[in-house]
């Protein structure tokens, strides 16, 4: 896969590994249509599910949302495979039809809403796939395995944004059948193929004690093909660093006592996951993407100040335990020092940014 | 019986005889003899002589019930010096059974695990394998970063065999992998460790 010399809107030589240096921004732009996800001061874990339909300018336009980073993030996502084999893409053998389903849909899509970056043109179960962005015109038989140089799956999350876990139904339950995780956030895909839906989501704090868990799950089996929903969830992460997997800790973990009042504002990320699931209409497999977005909190004041003031307000106000869950229990509050000298206390409106009376970057 | 908070460790059974079974294989290392000897004498002269036990006499904590397994009519009962050698056993012996052979298995939570592993590979459902959990509460754990396996862990810290880190067990456990997660204890700040106890739920 070589990348197009730099096609325009697009920052193709972006890294997210110290060996990079972590070269990487956002664009003014590139901040003002993120799916902030904290639409009120105070924080609630919630599944807050609802239907993926387009919605507003930004990330939520498309079915999967392409932007300036896509460059870059695809080429991360093939250093992190060619460096750690096995570890970040597998596929439970019996997975092969989710696979084409998940193939066809981020190619349907890509091509539905992107038109001018890439073409899929099809021709019974002969395929043609051109990704502009990438350089890539290939041809292929759907369903045909022999056709591609890998697995469909690698094939086609290889040339997306975001990560994705297949969960397949069974016995009342989703079980975790292949996954594609370069931008893991502390988990492990090699520990949690395999897992049902209440043993992966096991290590998170207080879910089972409010029931959301059930009602997530009994929502989730009775999804249908063609009814996508969403959700958007976050973390706080230091560096522009998209892989942080359990395996790799070693490497990162020690960042995060760097963090002080004083460099917060660089150092740490706001790490937004965009979350749109959808039903797999052959395999009736459930897929679970990742689309992740760092931004630093220096970038949000810059450019979106009233999301900044929002969480500084959501950080400071926000349950201990969960701080400890996600992570960022040593640098909590730094964060929320640095953050506290752009919070004027203005009152912010409630409600997520791509709806039209909720709160806006500022 | 383990019952504990964590949502991903296996629900033990008790080990009763299955009716529907026309062959049983039943496998157990040190404390899970006991399990064992309960089910055998719950079992009918027929399915007694439809059974091959394998036991390992390997144990964490010492107890050995080799002597009253060997009161019962079994097809037949093959020992075994460790787990691993069981394990290997079992892997022989179900590379031969037919349909309708019953898988029933007891022991430390890493030996029903990896034996559970086999048992998986052989196209085993759930419904034709019973688990009943004995002896100490020792855990198998899976190294993230070095992917070594350690058997019998018992504190929540411990020293990777493979990498030398220091790991902390989380309360996570795989099934696939047959192991708890381990993963560096003192991965923010070298050197500081979060206090060490005792494995004992």
């Amino acid at each position: 896969m070589t990348a197009v010399s730099n096609p325009a809107g697009f920052t193709p030589d972006e890294t997210y590994t110290p060996d990079g240096e972590y070269r990487f921004r956002n664009s003014r732009e590139a901040v003002r249509r993120l799916p902030f996800p904290f639409p009120d001061d105070e924080y609630m874990y919630s599944m807050n599910l609802e239907p993926h339909v387009p919605a507003g300018a930004g990330a939520l336009r498309a079915a999967f949302d392409v932007d300036e980073h896509y460059v870059s993030e695809c080429a991360h996502r093939d250093q992190m495979l060619q460096e750690m084999p096995g570890v970040h893409y597998l596929a439970l053998p019996h997975m092969m039809e989710a696979q084409w389903d998940l193939l066809e849909l981020i190619f349907e899509s890509y091509n539905r809403d992107f038109p001018e970056h890439f073409t899929l043109t099809r021709n019974g179960n002969e395929w043609r796939w051109q990704n502009r962005l990438l350089g890539i015109d290939d041809s292929f038989t759907f369903g045909d395995p022999d056709t591609l140089p890998m697995d469909p799956m690698e094939y086609a999350t290889r040339q997306a944004q975001g990560e994705f876990v297949v969960l397949e139904e069974r016995d009342n339950t989703l079980v975790i059948g292949a996954g594609m995780t370069t931008q893991r956030a502390d988990y492990s895909l090699q520990f949690n193929l395999g897992m049902n839906f209440a043993e992966f989501h096991g290590p998170v704090p207080k879910l089972d004690k409010m029931g959301i868990l059930d009602r997530a799950l009994k929502f989730l089996l009775r999804m249908k093909p063609g009814h996508p929903v969403r959700r958007v969830n976050w973390s706080l992460t230091v560096h522009p660093r998209l892989e942080t997997s359990v395996e790799t800790l070693p490497d990162w973990a020690p960042d995060r006592a760097e963090v002080t009042a004083g460099n917060a504002g660089d150092m740490v990320y706001l790490r937004i996951e965009l979350q749109p699931l959808h039903r797999l209409p052959r395999s009736n497999a459930i897929v679970f993407p990742v689309r992740t977005y760092l931004v630093s909190l220096a970038e949000l004041v810059e450019h979106a100040p009233d999301w900044a003031k929002r969480v500084h307000r959501a950080l400071a106000s926000l349950d201990p335990e969960l701080a400890d869950y996600k992570g960022f229990h040593r640098y909590h509050g730094a964060a929320v020092a640095w953050l506290a000298q752009h919070d004027d206390g203005a009152p912010l409106a409630a409600g997520y940014p791509w709806y039209p009376e909720g709160i806006q970057p500022g | 019986m383990l019952i504990t908070g964590i949502k991903s460790r296996p629900v033990y059974d008790e080990l009763t005889p299955m009716a529907t079974g026309a062959s049983h294989v039943a496998a157990a290392q040190g404390s899970g003899g006991e399990p064992l000897v309960r089910l055998l004498r719950e079992m009918d002269p027929d399915q007694l002589s439809a059974t091959t036990v394998l036991y390992s006499v390997e144990s964490f904590t010492g107890k050995n019930h080799l002597a009253d397994l060997q009161d019962f009519a079994v097809r037949e009962l093959v020992v075994f010096p460790t787990n691993a050698d069981a394990v290997s056993g079992l892997d022989a012996l179900l590379a031969t059974a037919k349909m309708g052979t019953r898988l029933y298995l007891s022991g430390s939570e890493g030996f029903i695990g990896t034996s559970m592993q086999v048992a998986t590979s052989y196209g085993m459902n759930r419904d034709e394998v019973l688990r009943e959990h004995a002896g100490s509460f020792v855990r198998r754990v899976w190294c993230a970063h070095c992917s070594h396996y350690s058997e019998n862990v018992s504190r929540r810290i411990f020293r990777c065999p493979g990498c030398a880190r220091h790991l902390i067990v989380r309360d996570h456990y795989s099934g696939r992998l047959a192991a708890f997660q381990g993963v560096k204890a003192d991965g923010e700040v070298p050197g500081e460790l979060p206090e060490n106890e005792e494995l004992d739920t």
